[in-house]
């Protein structure tokens, strides 16, 4: 499949590059150590990449085998409105990840794993910059009153705090983040990114393939450093251990499951996206998928310790003695379940959708006492995230939700609010992003 | 058992390709394999490909297209490196890796496809010249350093 690929009109380029300089200033970093970490690969471009020989008719939904919309107002009004929150909530994950990413990249150990995480980041940048490019090339009025640049303005005023998905609204407490949260968001957004390769609309389908392209390193540059990490703390020379790794995973995965939308078992959650052919997975079918995939990530990462744990068994007999640990939760030849990488129950730590300040244990076990709850979530989570203000709206709102004080359902539309909530370019010769 | 499927390579296909060439070469090289499969990941992730059976990886494939190597301007399809788990030989498996990659070489725009064989290994000598590989107007050549 071959692609074409596009700028952005002047303004919008200069907006997103203005946005890199205050955002990203390391960006310039990736021309000079592309060479030595990805030599031969074509060169970094900030464009949109758009897909050739996509299919040209409807795949999925009521209007199946119709043409695919070219223009917003082809679309069905609901439809229209879906596809438009699809592509700014995206819109808002890839700047939303660079500036998570922004803060700990630079304390990587590991030369080539900063070098990764660098260009995860610049593609991040460009997959922005496609989002830009579906919001500003086309007519958008038959949805919403907001002109492009202003909608423009709105993405890159958001700062961590204020995106759309709380998962982009963590602050990165170490360089083991960067890495866990490619492994397990991204791993989310190749989930969206691979339903949405049907979407009725046929701009964006066409800018799915190579975006997936790309996130398919991303999920290599979580899951590669982690196999290493694993090895070594096996061995006992880490900078890492298995504590940390597993509660970082835990921190992640809880926000990952709630990217999904809303995905409790009665909701029917994203069955409107599948009917009016924007995507072609309900929430719950998509996150079940992605469950029982990073459970085999897990497994695959808990094999490759248990072989370094005990390099004298041959590959069937460390297989065979890692599923006996797993199985039976207990320790045998060197080798401790406490020590194994495992998911919490899906309802365990939520804020949305299924067990949302709720009282689940990481097992699935139930607590009926709130403060029993959060002293056993923390436990899990790692110690720098228990400290900040995420958990503690979460716990607070845990409180006031069995008290009694706070419904659920306004519990659940919070959001913790960080001191830097977005808004105009910071730069003093401009009050905002897109000068038009 | 169910009918082996190929499908692209991702980034948790490395433990079942080390376990493949594991079990053909008796060595366990995950390190590797890691930076193999991300090399192939991140130059085109659509090309690599693995053989699935029942959840296990039971064969890979990995190649590109490149052009300007040897002299040889035009695009050409390289196939590096592949491997069948000894259980599931005579499948099918090879055959069918083969021919999806191949199929995604022609995709990228190349007409013709090339690798290179040890000449201990007549195994894999046979099984490409099975899949319509003829010898090269090429000459190996190497120097001891």
């Amino acid at each position: 499949m071959s692609e074409k690929r596009l700028e952005l009109p002047r303004e919008y380029h200069e907006a997103v590059l203005h946005w890199q300089r205050h955002s990203f200033p390391d960006y310039p970093k990736l021309a000079e150590v592309w060479d030595r970490y990805f030599p031969r690969d074509e060169p970094f471009c900030l464009c949109a990449k758009v897909a050739d020989g996509m299919s040209d008719v409807i795949e999925i939904g009521d209007l199946i085998g119709e043409p695919k919309a070219t223009k917003p107002a082809d679309l069905r009004p609901e439809a229209a409105r879906i596809l438009l929150g699809q592509i700014r909530a995206q819109a808002s994950t890839e700047f939303g990840s660079i500036q998570q990413h922004t803060g700990t990249f630079q304390r990587a150990s590991d030369p080539q794993d900063q070098a990764w995480v660098l260009r995860v980041m610049a593609e991040e940048l460009r997959h922005g910059y496609q989002m830009i490019h579906l919001l500003t090339s086309t007519d958008w009025s038959p949805v919403t009153d907001t002109t492009p640049a202003d909608m423009v303005e709105e993405i890159l005023s958001m700062q961590t705090g204020s995106h759309v998905l709380a998962a982009f609204n963590l602050e990165f407490d170490s360089f083991t983040d960067n890495v866990v949260f490619a492994a397990f968001i991204d791993r989310v957004g190749k989930y969206q990114l691979t339903m949405q390769k049907v979407s009725s609309y046929a701009p964006y389908a066409t800018s799915m393939p190579p975006m997936l392209k790309e996130e398919a390193f991303h999920l290599a540059a979580g899951v590669v450093p982690l196999r290493r990490w694993v090895e070594a703390a096996a061995r006992g020379d880490a900078l890492v251990g298995m504590d940390a790794i597993r509660k970082a995973c835990t921190k992640w995965f809880c926000r990952g499951l709630e990217m999904f939308g809303d995905d409790r078992p009665d909701s029917h959650g994203g069955e409107d996206s599948v009917r009016l052919g924007l995507k072609d997975m309900t929430n719950r079918q998509a996150q079940d998928a992605y469950i029982a995939e990073v459970g085999q990530m897990l497994d695959d990462l808990n094999e490759r310790y248990v072989r370094a744990k005990r390099p004298d068994l041959s590959r069937d007999d460390a297989a065979a003695l890692y599923e006996r640990v797993k199985q039976g939760r207990s320790g045998e030849g060197g080798v401790e379940w406490t020590d194994l990488l495992r998911l919490p129950d899906r309802r365990f730590f939520r804020r949305r959708g299924d067990g949302a300040f709720q009282m689940w244990g990481f097992d699935g076990e139930r607590f009926d006492d709130p403060e029993k709850c959060i002293a056993h979530v923390a436990s899990h989570l790692p110690e720098a995230y228990r400290a900040s203000v995420d958990v503690r709206h979460w716990a607070d709102m845990l409180r006031n939700v069995h008290s009694g004080e706070v419904a659920l359902k306004d519990a659940i539309k919070s959001m913790p609010r960080l001191a830097r909530v977005g808004g105009p370019c910071p730069c003093s010769r401009s009050v905002r992003w897109v000068s038009v | 058992m169910s009918e082996v499927r190929i499908r692209d390579l991702t980034e948790l296909d490395i433990d079942g390709i080390t376990r493949v060439d594991e079990r053909i070469t008796g060595r366990y090289r995950p390190e590797v394999w890691e930076q193999r499969v991300v090399y192939y990941i991140r130059r085109d992730a659509d090309a690599p490909k693995v053989a699935e059976q029942d959840g296990t990886v039971v064969g890979f494939m990995l190649g590109e297209v490149r052009g300007g190597e040897f002299g040889l301007d035009e695009p050409t399809g390289w196939i590096e490196f592949f491997g069948v788990d000894p259980g599931a030989r005579g499948s099918g498996v090879g055959r069918r890796l083969t021919e999806a990659l191949l199929d995604h070489f022609r995709s990228r725009g190349a007409r013709i496809t090339r690798t290179m064989v040890a000449t201990r290994d007549r195994e894999i000598d046979a099984f490409l010249r099975a899949m319509g590989f003829k010898p090269a107007p090429l000459t190996a050549l190497e120097k001891p350093l």
